[in-house]
């Protein structure tokens, strides 16, 4: 009892010293769960970007497609396969797609253009497909979902063609518009000629992604198979979860089919490294960050600790010639830090989550603030992202300031209970 | 018959060093201080006065001879009983008050009892009776930077007393006072010597505190000069100067 109150009233004895150091440990503390919640928002940001423009989760092909994706190693009979992958998976997987992936020539006009070429179906594309996603067309419409009609096409003026999407720079590369015309032309599974298909451009995307923008068509899976000459086959199934964190338990679940069919199984991380490092390297400059935070809190902490103590030899050395234990000296230096941390870190704490809780409902609109998009790892993040905590980090980090602020007052701490009190009192009388 | 000793010096010396020159504050001292006295230790600055207080207080150990507190050779005691024996059986009283300024006088009061690990209820019952004993009972929750000199060194009187020890070591208590309140301090000690037979122990070289004393050991150059009791009150023009008969390690008249 005696050193909680010795501990709580010397902090307030010297509250400008106190004050200062409290000071420093709220506002970097609020700063740190503030950019936290920003970072780890804009991270999650960036791997639904990610996830969403054409990955997924967790990518399936066939053994040896992620090296050569070739139209030679396909996932045969799609519709089967995934069947197999939805019944495999379970609720684990919230959707899982088809996809056709290959390399073609797109041409209108004069002007040819090499493109990745991606049969798509775009009733399962629309809710987890970024190119799909109506806010990404910029012009015209995405894919319809039940499959072009012929009045649709006879309405477009391109009657026949089947519908295609592709995105802005490319469009602006073949110098074509809505409705215009546009050739693709692949080499077909098992060789031969060249074939070649007509489309009609029924939308152009803008995802912010320039591979995407550039050097990306959408098409319906039917006439991608048709073109390619794949009959069902497909190149990739793209399963997309609820909950990323289950990614290893639906890796694990789908294991004896991937074994048992010859599959292989990439996840975002593998198939995007360029994102992945991305965000492992805005992770690891934001841990720096934490750790430059942390040394400046206990630094600060150090030196009240410290300038204390100095100021207190002899009253410590009063204390200990009464009789008090040296031990209830350390007591107090201890408290002392403890109460000064604990308060300070609680309160910017609490600033920092109202920070954090206005980002994570109102969210961040970096162009409005910084003027210039964020881009990282090949992804536009979007205009407005969202505050994102993880308790478990945040709390680990004000653990980790109160243990290392009881370690770096452990010292004086303990110099202070072996005074001498002779000395204490007459060197500092 | 228990021994009445608190303490018993024999060849008491103590040598330190003070930058290159090395400095024998006491060379010799042989006394004893029985339970009940209300002795001073006298003699100019550099006698040695604080360096034997510190010895009796158990603040510092002799670098030669033997010195028994309660008939227990101190230099066989670890720092931990020592600490033990200050707390228990010591109470001090500093030339420079040193209450704890962040402590109300009560609070204050009640340290040391704390310490001791005294139920709160009897400590703060023991020293409210104190201070209002000691005319501090509208003061007892001022901090000391609220009080003027000699109401903090009646709050370290109270403070010293209130753990029930068996002798206060006063350092100069009056030092820092007025003469007028170091007289009150003095006859406030006195009346705790009479009254609850508080012994006490105090150095001071203010011929106003040694006249009060009825035992004044004189110090000149690190040894014991004279050792003569007195009545209390009665003018010290003895204590220097005039060869007093030495009473070492011999029992005292008063409580003879």
């Amino acid at each position: 009892m005696l050193a909680h109150r010795l501990a709580l009233r010397n902090l307030l004895r010297h509250r400008r010293r106190s004050g200062f150091t409290a000071a420093i440990i709220i506002i970097t503390m609020a700063l740190l769960t503030c950019f936290q919640g920003l970072s780890d928002g804009g991270h999650q940001a960036m791997i639904q970007v990610g996830v969403r423009m054409g990955l997924g989760h967790l990518i399936l092909s066939q053994q040896g497609h992620a090296q050569d994706p070739s139209l030679e190693r396909l996932i045969s009979g799609g519709p089967q396969a995934l069947a197999l992958v939805r019944a495999s998976a379970g609720p684990l997987a919230q959707s899982a797609v088809p996809r056709l992936r290959f390399s073609a020539m797109a041409q209108a006009g004069a002007q040819q253009i090499a493109v990745t070429a991606s049969g798509v179906d775009p009733a399962l594309e629309l809710p987890v497909s970024g190119i799909a996603d109506a806010r990404a067309i910029v012009q015209g419409q995405p894919l319809p979902t039940g499959g072009a009609t012929d009045d649709d096409r006879a309405a477009s003026g391109q009657a026949g063609l089947p519908p295609l999407v592709l995105g802005e720079r490319l469009a602006k590369a073949l110098d074509v518009r809505i409705g215009d015309r546009v050739t693709l032309t692949v080499k077909p599974l098992g060789g031969g000629e060249f074939a070649r298909a007509a489309f009609e451009l029924h939308g152009i995307f803008r995802t912010g992604i320039q591979e995407l923008d550039a050097f990306w068509v959408e098409l319906p899976l039917p006439q991608a198979q048709t073109l390619s000459r794949s009959g069902q086959g497909i190149s990739h199934l793209a399963l997309y979860l609820q909950d990323e964190r289950q990614l290893a338990a639906l890796q694990e679940r789908l294991q004896p089919v991937l074994q048992a069919r010859g599959w292989e199984a990439q996840t975002w991380t593998e198939a995007a490294p360029e994102l992945n490092s991305a965000v492992a390297m805005d992770a690891a400059g934001m841990a720096l960050l934490m750790v430059i935070v942390v040394v400046v809190v206990v630094a600060g902490i150090l030196n009240t600790v410290i300038m204390s103590v100095l100021k207190r030899h002899r009253e410590f050395g009063v204390m200990l010639a009464l009789g008090s234990s040296p031990g209830l000296i350390v007591r107090v230096v201890l408290l002392e830090s403890l109460y000064l941390a604990g308060a300070s870190l609680a309160l910017g704490l609490m600033l920092g989550l109202a920070a954090h809780a206005h980002f994570a409902t109102e969210g961040l609109n970096f162009r409005e603030v910084f003027g210039t998009g964020l881009e990282a790892g090949g992804v536009l993040l979007p205009e407005r992202f969202y505050s994102l905590l993880n308790p478990l980090k945040l709390a680990g980090v004000a653990v980790l300031i109160l243990v290392l602020t009881l370690m770096v007052s452990l010292m004086p701490a303990v110099k202070s209970g072996r005074l001498k009190p002779i000395e204490a009192i007459q060197h500092h009388a | 018959m228990p021994d009445s000793a608190i303490f018993q010096a024999q060849g008491l010396h103590k040598r330190f060093q003070q930058g290159d020159v090395q400095v024998h504050a006491l060379r010799g001292i042989d006394l004893r201080i029985d339970a009940g006295e209300f002795v001073v230790i006298a003699g100019p600055s550099g006698s040695g006065k604080s360096t034997l207080l510190n010895l009796l207080g158990l603040l510092d150990s002799p670098s030669e001879g033997q010195l028994l507190f309660g008939g227990r050779d101190v230099s066989r005691l670890s720092s931990s009983e020592l600490s033990l024996l200050r707390r228990d059986a010591l109470g001090f009283v500093f030339q420079a008050y040193n209450l704890m300024p962040v402590l109300s006088a009560l609070e204050n009061t009640e340290m040391v009892m704390e310490f001791q690990g005294v139920p709160a209820a009897e400590r703060r019952q023991r020293s409210m009776q104190l201070l209002q004993q000691l005319g501090l009972a509208e003061q007892m929750h001022r901090y000391p930077d609220q009080l003027s000199g000699g109401q903090q060194q009646r709050v370290a009187v109270a403070r010293a007393i209130a753990s029930r020890p068996r002798v206060v070591i006063a350092d100069e208590p009056t030092a820092n006072l007025d003469s007028a309140t170091a007289i009150a301090l003095m006859e406030l000690m006195q009346g705790l010597n009479r009254d609850q037979g508080v012994s006490f122990v105090f150095s001071s070289h203010d011929p106003l505190v040694i006249q009060r004393a009825r035992r004044v050991i004189l110090l000149r150059d690190g040894q014991l000069v004279s050792d003569q009791a007195q009545d209390a009150g009665e003018p010290a023009a003895r204590a220097e100067g005039r060869e007093l008969p030495r009473r070492a390690a011999s029992p005292s008249p008063a409580l003879a």
